[in-house]
């Protein structure tokens, strides 16, 4: 056996023409280097958005790897083709006369050398890719990934390694389809079939039949088996290269062992061993979610995309009595689309409170499209969707009274009074249910999706309040969070009282930037005045005189703080820029109302809300009031109160729109808030843009590993509104590969 | 000229050898190609001590039966043995059978070093031994020359010393004369007849009887897959004794006298003066020649050669184009 082997390691190395193959194989440096090159050149002819659009050249082995595998097929084809073509076969069978041991014997010495060339290959593949991409290689795409991938991040190595087995495969394949084609040319034109034209026939198919037929791909398995891309799972990946050696070795030597003419019973025998591998393999290779048990049917509705699916999920409406009544909750997927691996599911925790989830996908659908090569996305209508038709009376969740600043405990009275005597309204229709609307309620909601679904880890994207329930998920289920994008989200772990200097802090802020943006465009009716100081002037004065709403039938006026409750968003959110149109009808309506009409302000309250003051929506407070977000009493509203006249000469009283809302509140505080664990959940990414950012991010502060990433401009909720590739790029790679960007990252501002 | 008498010493000499050592044992073997029988129920065993001649016309089936007895091709029927083994069972065999099928059957691209090193390797042959019987053959001095720039002679040189390699006790030649030229028939000539001499068996096939007239002690002869003769080469020359060639003083007279005693007498030659005598030996040729006074100027016994014995046996036998050339050749 040894001296076989030994023999046929000699006749391998004493062909000069074996050695020019091997150096043949370097072709396919030259082809990585070519593609990287032609990468490079078209990547620095675009700007930085077009950029994060280039598909990734991942380990740059891509190209060369077929032109690799065809050097390498033929080394191993010719090692029994030219044995045929010479006739050396009838000399070597004479000296070893069991055709099996011949053949087999071949092999220890054909995988030796091209174990070893391979590795030198891959990598020096690799590495030419890399240095013709320099810098560039690490440019984050918009899918997550980077032009280029180093062999430090996480998989690469591996994948470069087993791309230089798999050329040991290639040899081993060639030998194979030598052994049972036994004609060099024949040989030859099978291998081009294999190894360069089946994988550019299968780009040609159309998705997603395109990725799975890929994913079959000799060339496509060793990223599979590195679990660094496609379809396959890394076990049958690996199961599927090994599966076609075995298969092309079991053909070879099954023609090996014929003696002349019992040529075709074998023959007919291998293709079936063949085919039979070629289906059993990839079948077992699917379904990677366990058993869902939702049954999923096209959305109605106009609105909703046509690969929108939806179904329901049947919850306790007291958790704490599973046996009890039950409510249904909507839910709606974006399924993967079946180009990459599926690594699970991405819950998209809708903001509000009162946001269906389903509307967001519905409106959104197009920035999960990177996102869903690799995830279903998921949403609900959570029981706190504010919308028409819900067992509460929509009229009465869609308003609530006006909120007024009680200068006294008489007045605190009266403002409880108003708050319940609203609430009881919108209560009475089922109180049960009105007193279940808490945060947490919808988290357990959200796990008995996941088990819906068939999950044993989500993966989430709370949006704006939806960090409520995306936190209080964090508590209740941490083991069961694989990932958890805070984008713009509204953080739990404080009282409001606690909360309100930071956020006067961003509106004093807000108001600089707003002010010297009047500096700057002719836009703002402020401009050429000091448009701070004017809308000081504006709020101290109505404080003392209320501005009253012209032509308006409810003789309505505008104190200070009815001033900073209507201009609170419109500071924060500008709008699109450069128009920045909701600062340009603020500075309009700070100007009429320094002129004595606070019509600007009521108009475009009335267009969002039908009143000419903002009301205290109820269907918002149902939720706001259980989460804990009121003052616990009169005294610690007192005291936010005086700390917000210290911290903010602008704004002050302005927060405490919210918390007064719950004074009266007729449903106890279930959900209070609390620091998130700091043990038992992996790394958070938080994400926002200069109003959100530092919010969010002390928000994961607690959990350990945790980032986050500052978009530098305007926006809430970036990644649904798609402001900024960047922003997708960073939330896509920490979805996909649970990377986060170093400490510190920004996203550039977006025109 | 006796080219039987040196084997039969042999033949004693070896007959005290254990039965089936070192033999080729062919029993019944029944090779078909679709509907042609290409060997058919072939008998025949080579033995030690000898040069066995294996000849038949192109086509006969010689190759094949040679094929057989490598386990190269399955047989239909009946077994071939070596060393009353069958070959394809030996665990390093060319330490039992050294083999030349096909000179030309190596790859051109390595050296007459690196392919017996090869060949050496797999049967557990250490490099000096392929040193050794490339200076055996005469190849020392090319050794690290590449095949394919070898002349047909120097590549059947190179077959040989393969075949040598193992220092087999049962050598098998298919055809090893083709290309030689005078001085390396001689060569191999001697070489298989010392390598007999050595008491190994030695079976070596052509489709040209005067290539095995000098060298076999023995043949074996096969027509259309089938066992013609399996004799001594003396045998087989003695079988075809054909006529007495007579020149006489008067012919016309001799002629007379033996055809009234029953001989077939024809002119030997375009000159006239010699007769062909057939049906009566050359005794009484020369018993009736001085009964009736007639003066002999000579009497040979003639017989046939070789070569034309094995025409004769094959007439019936050969596949294609033979048939012409036999018959030019009468």
């Amino acid at each position: 056996m040894t001296d076989v082997i030994a023999s046929e390691w000699h006749k391998l190395r004493s062909l000069r023409s074996n050695a020019y193959l091997l150096a043949a194989s370097l072709l396919a440096v030259l082809a990585c280097a070519g593609v990287a090159y032609l990468i490079g050149r078209g990547f620095d002819h675009q700007t930085a958005e077009e950029r994060l659009r280039f598909t990734g050249n991942g380990n740059g082995l891509g190209t060369g790897l077929p032109v690799a595998y065809f050097v390498f097929g033929t080394l191993g084809a010719l090692t029994i083709t030219a044995e045929h073509a010479t006739g050396m076969i009838r000399t070597s069978l004479v000296a070893v006369p069991r055709r099996q041991l011949f053949l087999f014997a071949k092999i220890p010495g054909l995988a030796a050398v091209s174990l070893v060339a391979g590795q030198v290959l891959a990598f020096a593949m690799h590495l030419a890719a890399q240095a013709v991409l320099g810098d560039r290689a690490g440019q984050l795409l918009l899918d997550g990934g980077t032009l280029g991938t180093s062999l430090a991040e996480p998989g690469v190595l591996a994948s470069v390694a087993v791309a230089g087995l798999s050329m040991a495969a290639a040899a081993l394949i060639g030998l194979g389809v030598g052994a049972a084609i036994r004609s060099t040319p024949g040989s030859l034109v099978a291998l081009v079939l294999v190894f360069l034209v089946l994988p550019v026939a299968a780009q040609a198919l159309p998705s997603p039949l395109r990725a799975r037929a890929g994913s079959y791909m000799i060339e496509n398995l060793p990223a599979q088996i590195a679990g660094v891309d496609g379809l396959l799972p890394p076990e049958a990946a690996a199961a599927l290269l090994a599966g076609y050696v075995a298969v092309a070795l079991a053909a070879g030597a099954a023609v090996t062992a014929l003696r002349g003419r019992r040529v075709k019973a074998l023959a007919a025998g291998a293709v079936a061993v063949l085919l039979t591998g070629l289906v059993v393999v990839p079948a077992s290779a699917g379904a990677a979610a366990g058993p869902s048990s939702l049954a999923w049917r096209a959305c109605p509705g106009q609105d909703a995309p046509g690969d929108l699916r939806c179904a329901s999920v049947e919850v306790p409406l007291d958790w704490a009595k599973p046996a009890g009544r039950k409510i249904t909750v909507p839910v709606a997927m974006l399924p993967a689309s079946g180009t990459g691996r599926r690594i699970g599911t991405v819950v998209s925790v809708p903001g509000g409170p009162g946001a269906s989830g389903i509307d967001d996908l519905k409106q959104f659908h197009g920035r999960f499209a990177k996102l869903r090569d690799r995830f279903d996305v998921v949403s609900l209508a959570p029981r706190n969707t504010v919308e028409p038709g819900g067992p509460l009376p929509y009229d009465c969740l869609a308003t609530g009274p006006w909120i007024t600043l009680p200068g006294d405990r008489a007045e605190w009275a009266e403002l409880t009074r108003r708050n319940r005597a609203h609430a009881e309204r919108c209560r009475a229709a089922d109180p049960e249910l009105f007193d279940h609307m808490d945060s947490a309620s919808v988290a357990r909601d959200l796990d008995a999706v996941r088990a819906a679904l068939g999950e044993q880890r989500l993966s989430f994207l709370a949006n704006s309040y939806g960090g409520h329930p995306a936190e209080a998920y964090a508590h209740l289920f941490p083991a069961r969070v694989r990932a958890m994008v805070l984008d713009g989200a509204a953080t739990h772990q404080e009282t409001s009282a606690a909360t309100e200097p930071r956020l006067y802090a961003r509106l004093e802020r807000q108001l600089e930037r707003f002010a010297a943006w009047c500096r700057s465009a002719t836009a703002c009716a402020l401009h050429g005045r000091d448009a701070e100081a004017v809308w000081r002037r504006l709020v101290t004065a109505a404080d003392e005189s209320p501005v009253p709403v012209r032509n308006d039938p409810s003789r309505a006026a505008y104190t200070g703080f009815d001033f900073k409750t209507a201009a609170g968003p419109s500071f924060v959110s500008p709008g699109r820029e450069p128009d920045v149109p909701r600062w340009v009808q603020l500075a309009s309506a700070i100007e009429k109302a320094a002129g004595g009409d606070a019509s600007g302000f009521a108009d475009y309250v009335r267009q969002a809300s039908g009143s000419p003051k903002v009301p205290s929506i109820a269907g918002q407070n149902m939720t706001h009031c259980l989460d804990g977000k009121g003052y616990e009493s009169y005294a610690v509203y007192r005291e936010a109160l005086r700390k917000a006249a210290e911290v903010s000469p602008n704004f002050a009283g302005q927060r405490s729109w919210w918390p007064l809302a719950c004074a009266g509140w007729p449903a106890p505080v279930t959900n209070p808030p609390a620091p998130l664990p700091a043990h038992g959940l992996p790394p958070f990414l938080a994400v926002g843009s200069w109003t959100d950012h530092d919010e969010v991010a002390r928000a994961v502060r607690r959990v350990p590993g945790s980032s986050s990433v500052r978009y530098e401009g305007h926006g809430h909720t970036l990644y649904l509104s798609g402001t900024g590739g960047c922003v997708t790029a960073h939330v896509n790679r920490y979805l996909t590969s649970l990377r986060l960007p170093p400490p510190g990252t920004t996203c550039p501002a977006t025109a | 000229m006796e080219p039987g008498a040196e084997g039969r010493e042999a033949l004693t000499d070896v007959t005290m050898r254990d039965e089936g050592k070192d033999v080729i044992d062919v029993r019944g073997l029944t090779m078909r190609y679709g509907r042609t029988v290409a060997v058919d129920e072939l008998t025949f065993t080579v033995r030690p001590g000898l040069v066995t001649g294996f000849l038949g016309p192109n086509g006969a089936g010689k190759s094949t039966t040679m094929r057989a007895v490598l386990g190269l091709e399955l047989p239909d029927a009946g077994e071939a043995l070596v060393d009353g083994r069958p070959y394809v069972s030996l665990r390093r065999p060319m330490h039992t059978m050294g083999t030349l099928l096909d000179a030309g059957a190596v790859h051109g691209g390595r050296t007459a070093r690196d392919h017996l090193g090869c060949l050496a390797r797999s049967n557990g042959i250490g490099p000096a031994r392929v040193a050794e019987v490339l200076g055996q053959v005469g190849l020392a001095d090319v050794a690290g020359r590449r095949i394919g720039g070898f002349s047909l002679g120097m590549k059947q040189r190179l077959g040989v010393a393969a075949a040598l390699l193992g220092d087999p006790a049962v050598l098998m030649f298919d055809e090893p004369l083709n290309g030689l030229d005078p001085e390396g028939i001689r060569w191999i000539r001697d070489l298989l007849r010392e390598l007999a001499a050595e008491g190994r068996t030695v079976l070596l096939s052509s489709h040209l009887m005067n290539e095995l007239a000098l060298t076999a002690d023995h043949v074996v002869v096969i027509g259309r897959g089938r066992l013609i003769a399996d004799t001594t080469t003396g045998e087989l020359a003695g079988r075809f004794r054909r006529d007495v060639l007579v020149r006489a003083e008067r012919p016309e007279r001799l002629a007379e006298v033996l055809r009234a005693h029953g001989a077939t007498v024809t002119c030997a030659d375009a000159a006239g003066d010699g007769l062909s005598v057939r049906g009566v030996d050359a005794a009484e040729i020369g018993a009736l020649a001085l009964r009736a006074g007639v003066a002999l100027r000579e009497l040979t016994s003639r017989s046939a050669s070789l070569e034309e014995a094995f025409m004769e046996l094959t007439e019936d036998s050969v596949e294609y184009g033979a048939r012409p050339v036999t018959e030019a050749a009468r």
